[in-house]
């Protein structure tokens, strides 16, 4: 019984806008690692979660020994890192803290190599200087072969110290530096040149009333100083909004990015409280957008009706069929007066052109976008067909009918006659750094593993086919809602 | 040569004061020399045996592979230079004989002879090789060839006041340098000398004919007031001590004296040493196997003051875990390595599988102590506060005194290792940092007591720190804007406290009703004068502290530490007076608080910054508003449930620019 009042509850959170399906409730997540193909996050207090489809659906089951705030996660090499504190944070321990450091060949705890290092530390805080070494947030510089972590919370600054990445100890000689005030969770980024500080601001573990929020600032050195958007230094409050407020969760803190590939990137971070959920708090994994050398939370694609439109050409994706003129009485404007009264004209309809389509599977093509039947397509989530980071896969079909969007022979995008619920006509969409999004088909016709490769692609101003994803404007789309 | 080069770009690892004093790695057979004012440090380097083991190598035997040098110019802050010579690099040594034992380094017209033992690629025994630097601390460059007719370990060159140089090794043989430092004089004598049936021809003279110096090695041989003295580690029972004997003559004929240093209390077979004068004080460099207790082919250097008697002996000297030199009260001190203890107190590692990382002191009982001397408190300024890493089973109490046991008290420390409550948490058994004020701050330097005020403590470290000076003592009539427009001078009450613990609630209507409270709103009606006490309520009388931040912002959390009955939960009202020479109109106040705040200019309420704020620069702006010719007065009520509760305030005019031309009073 208990059964049949879940199923219900699951097919409505498959839309949910914010969070991730399953449990995914955690607090403070780490940065999401993968493993073997399964993803993992660690939160506040031992252990953590992990996604077995992709990103999708999350459950326990991750460990991590040394309890204590707010883990980061980290892949270096053939290794993981894990940083953590094992005490401070105000309630209870004072604001004494300590960040350790340990590494471990797997993050599965069933397999054989799951093993953790002797964590060490790398830093503290005495409780009485402005600093709470928790909350650590790692940064792996691959280029220069350097690792760095930030930590702290509101009890003073947020600190950076240099780690030596091979044993993760604090490099010799290495000194905290000063970088932030009044901030929590944070995390450091590199990218083009410039490094990023993201940390949490407001208050948490207050339900659906904390207002947490994640911040960021920018420099050219690691050790700062850190400006927001307007020259504001981060140790004098400043920052720029990524998220704070998603869908119907409020309370984003502990950013996390996962670049998924060029041009591809999410941001983890849970919400403290989710009112889909009885406000209970959440992993969320959002679009990471780029503008202007500032990272933002995006938008995810949820369930609706769209024209698909190239970024090549800004052409729309359509079901080739005959172009169907709209009947209008002849009106040449330069014959109307300016006084003359106007009316709005209906749009074309299914049913008048519908009859005029091919039967069985048709090409799909790219044309002028016309507000056209066969240029509407409905974006719809489907369940228990697993995901990726962020999203569950979706069905592409024209609005109305059972046309459906799927991968067909030869790197061929074809529109089948009918939903069959097969691989090929399932689709991850996500959004790029850009703000646009790219469509991938979970199968290739006539393979039997999942595609993380090949995407929708102009490869001409009027053809779209599967080709390998290169991050250009050939693989790149907007989602246009439908006019009604 | 590359890599010698490379070595020279280690970073140097700063280590500790106390015995031992190389706390990173194995390093035995101290020789220290003072070159240019700082004492360089040549020991030889053990290291555990490489697994498997080379063929032909004994098993759990001593291993050496190459040579750091060290330097330092206190004895207690010692710098690793990174290696100098590696075994692969001696071109006529075996490269993998781990044979690098005892060296020694002499200055000769402004080179560096590093001199030191090595298995010789073909034949028995052991040669002896040179390096020669520019630089104490390297590169040094190989010589070709070990000394010619030299066979033997532990190389000591004395260069004597007739102005030649001595080479000493073995079993104190001695023989005359060539002035090239790389050969023995051609005048050497030689004598044959019978080893079971074997005879061989030996250079030079055996200092150690006739004297106690059953397996004698390691000579060091150094001049004073007129005499030689050749020290050197024989065995006197089972294990070795540091004898000595002295002589007019740099080779002899020498006088057995007695003992330097007696057998190692525990297994420690061997001992090896050095004696160096530095800024007037004689110290005696040895070894000890203080990070491998069972395994005494793995050792660590140790110093201890040496002193001599009138008729110019040695007095002989006792091996302490304190060591030498003066910690700064600012610097991690590990009183584990204590002078004395009570009787209760043991010494043990903090973790037995990494013996690096040092010990603790377990006192067991109430009254349990340790002393520890030397340490400088000149750099320990007011409200310096101490920091104890400690480990209890439960909660208790230590304290830290001056001298002993019964000495006046510098800090107690009230340790909780378990807390009860909503977020009950238990660190028993657990390593925890605590911390105290400081009661009293001794002057210059003194001993520490540490004791056990309670129950049994673990003690590993304390360290003293100054705290930050986030604001002064107001001083001279007025004061300017600093360079952003920050006002930085202000009266500040001690905090009214109050029951909240949350920053959420700070609505508008919530900041009117507790903000607006009369009794509140009088508290700024007027300037205050320094010190001027004010009655807020029939329980509660708070004091005005006119201050100049020393930051933008103005540390409200360490005022509240400083002077407050709470420093979360509370109110602060502040106020300053602004003095301009002319009306300025369109002017804004730009505030930021943390929490929220309410700000008064002329005693009319200009800005409200309710909720859950956080200190930003420019948060809000007030209402445009006129600062007047003269005297303004501009006051604020900052409240705060939890966090570091500051502020920053500044003016900009209608351009959105800082102003800054007016006076602060």
């Amino acid at each position: 019984m208990a059964r049949k009042h879940l199923l219900p509850i699951f097919a409505a959170l498959a839309v949910s806008a914010t969070a991730q399906t399953g449990q995914p409730y955690i607090h403070d997540p780490s940065t999401l690692a993968e493993c073997e193909g399964k993803y993992y996050t660690f939160g506040t207090g031992g252990g953590g979660l992990i996604s077995d489809d992709g990103g999708w659906t999350w459950h326990g089951g991750a460990e991590r020994p040394g309890g204590g705030a707010a883990p980061d996660v980290l892949k270096i090499g053939d290794r993981y890192l894990v940083a953590y504190s094992a005490t401070g944070g105000g309630l209870g321990g004072g604001h004494y803290g300590k960040i350790l450091t340990m590494w471990n060949k797997t993050l599965d705890p069933k397999s054989p190599d799951f093993k953790y290092s002797v964590a060490k530390e790398v830093a503290a805080s005495d409780g009485v200087e402005d600093c709470d070494a928790i909350d650590a947030g790692l940064l792996y510089d691959e280029q220069n072969n350097r690792l760095f972590v930030s930590y702290g919370t509101y009890f003073g600054n947020i600190r950076i110290i240099e780690l030596d990445p091979v044993t993760a100890a604090r490099k010799s000689g290495a000194k905290p530096v000063d970088v932030a005030i009044d901030c929590e969770a944070s995390d450091i980024l590199l990218v083009d040149g410039w490094y990023y500080l993201l940390g949490t601001h407001g208050t948490c573990c207050d339900g659906v009333n904390s207002t947490y929020n994640i911040v960021v600032g920018r420099s050219k050195d690691i050790y700062g100083p850190y400006l927001d958007n307007l020259g504001r230094d981060m140790k004098q409050g400043g920052g720029k909004m990524v998220v704070n407020t998603y869908g119907k969760a409020v309370g984003a803190g502990h950013f996390g990015r996962f670049v998924v590939d060029k041009g591809v990137e999410v941001m983890s971070c849970h919400f403290e409280a989710d009112f889909e959920r009885s406000g209970r708090s959440v992993l969320s994994i959002l679009p990471l957008t780029w503008k202007d050398g500032w990272p933002k939370a995006g938008k995810k694609v949820s369930n609706g009706v769209f024209s698909i439109q190239s970024e090549r050409r800004g052409y729309a994706l359509e079901l080739a069929t005959d172009f169907v003129r709209i009947q209008q009485e002849r009106q040449a404007w330069w014959n109307a007066k300016p006084d003359d009264p106007v009316s709005e004209l209906p749009l074309q309809k299914l049913s008048d052109m519908e009859s005029t389509w091919p039967k069985g599977a048709a090409p799909a093509r790219l044309s002028d976008y016309m507000l056209r039947p066969n240029q509407y397509w409905q974006i719809e989530a489907v369940d228990g067909k697993g995901g990726y980071l962020g999203n569950p896969y979706f069905k592409i079909t024209i609005k109305g009918t059972t046309r459906t969007l799927a991968a067909g022979p030869d790197m061929d995008v074809i529109v089948a006659e009918n939903y069959t619920g097969d691989d090929t006509q399932l689709w991850r969409i996500e959004q790029c750094t850009d703000g646009t999004y790219r469509l991938m088909p979970k199968r290739l016709a006539g393979t039997t593993s999942d595609n993380t490769k090949y995407v929708l692609y102009s490869i001409a101003d009027s053809t779209p086919i599967l080709k390998e994803w290169d991050n250009g404007d050939n693989a790149k789309w907007n989602l246009v809602a439908e006019e009604k | 040569m590359k890599r010698l080069l490379l070595i020279t770009a280690f970073l140097p690892t700063v280590l500790y004061a106390q015995n031992p004093v190389i706390r990173d790695q194995f390093a035995a057979d101290p020789t220290a020399r003072v070159f240019n004012g700082k004492v360089y440090l040549f020991p030889s380097h053990d290291i555990l045996q490489p697994k498997p083991m080379p063929q032909g190598m004994r098993e759990n035997w001593f291993c050496m592979e190459d040579y750091h040098v060290f330097s330092s110019d206190d004895l207690i802050d010692w710098t690793d230079h990174g290696v100098i010579i590696n075994q692969k690099e001696v071109p006529w040594g075996n490269p993998t004989a781990y044979s690098m034992w005892a060296p020694d380094c002499v200055e000769r017209n402004g080179k560096y002879y590093f001199y030191f033992p090595d298995a010789p690629k073909s034949g028995m025994g052991f040669g002896i090789g040179v390096a020669i630097a520019d630089k104490p601390e390297g590169p040094y460059k190989p010589v070709a060839n070990n000394i010619e007719g030299v066979n033997g370990i532990d190389p000591c060159v004395l260069q004597a006041s007739d102005g030649n140089a001595y080479l000493f090794w073995g079993a104190g043989r001695c023989a005359k340098l060539k002035d090239n430092m790389i050969e023995i004089a051609d005048d050497t004598p030689k004598e044959k000398v019978k080893w079971g049936e074997r005879e061989f021809e030996m250079m030079g003279v055996n200092c150690l004919k006739g004297l106690p110096s059953r397996q004698a090695e390691g000579p060091f041989a150094f001049e004073y007031n007129g005499n030689y003295y050749l020290t050197y580690p024989y065995v006197r029972t089972n294990t070795e001590v540091l004898g000595y004997a002295m002589s007019k003559n740099p080779m002899g004929p020498y006088e057995y004296k007695g003992l330097i240093m007696a057998e190692h209390a525990d297994s420690c077979w061997t001992n090896h040493h050095s004696i160096i004068n530095f800024k007037g004080q004689w110290y005696l460099f040895y070894h000890h196997n203080d990070y491998s207790p069972n395994d005494d082919k793995r050792r660590s250097v140790r110093i201890e003051k040496l002193y001599f008697n009138p008729d110019g002996t040695i007095k002989e000297v006792k091996p302490t875990m304190r060591g030498v030199g003066v910690n700064n009260a600012l610097s991690r001190i590990d009183v584990d390595r204590y002078n004395t203890a009570s009787k209760d107190v043991n010494t043990d590692f903090v973790d037995s599988s990494d013996t690096f990382k040092g010990w603790f002191a377990g006192l067991k009982q109430k009254g349990s102590y340790i002393v520890y001397n030397d340490v400088n408190f000149a750099d320990v300024k007011n409200r310096a506060y101490a920091i104890a890493t400690v480990r209890a089973n439960k909660n208790t109490k230590f304290s830290i005194r001056e001298k002993n046991a019964k000495g006046k008290v510098i800090a107690e420390f009230n340790v909780t290792v378990v807390t009860e409550g909503r977020f009950r948490r238990d660190y028993s058994g657990q390593w925890l940092a605590v911390t105290a004020p400081l009661k009293y701050i001794p002057s210059g330097v003194t001993d520490l007591c540490i004791v056990a005020d309670q129950d049994a403590i673990d003690v590993d470290a304390v360290e003293f720190k100054n705290r930050i000076e986030y604001y002064s003592n107001a001083t001279g009539a007025s004061s300017q804007p600093d360079n952003d427009g920050f006002v930085r001078r202000w009266n500040v009450l001690e905090p009214i406290p109050l029951d909240i613990n949350t920053n959420i609630l700070f609505t508008d209507s919530y900041l009117a009703q507790i903000l607006g409270d009369p009794k509140v709103q009088a508290l700024i009606k007027t300037v205050p004068n320094d010190r001027q006490q004010v009655k807020y309520d029939s329980k509660t009388t708070l004091t005005w502290h006119k201050i100049e931040s020393n930051f933008y912002n103005v540390k409200l959390f360490r005022f509240a530490e400083q002077y407050g009955t709470k420093i979360y939960g509370v109110i602060f009202p502040v106020t300053t007076v602004i003095e301009c020479d002319d009306d300025m109109q369109g002017v804004r106040l730009m505030a930021g608080s943390n929490s929220a705040s309410k700000w008064y200019l002329n005693g009319e309420e200009i800005l409200t910054m309710s909720g859950d704020r956080r200190m930003v620069r420019d948060d809000c702006a007030s209402k445009s508003i006129t600062l007047r010719k003269g005297t303004n007065v501009l006051s604020g009520l900052i409240i705060n449930g939890p966090g570091m509760s500051d502020f920053c305030v500044r003016f900009i005019d209608k351009n959105g620019n800082t102003v800054k031309n007016f006076k602060v009073k």
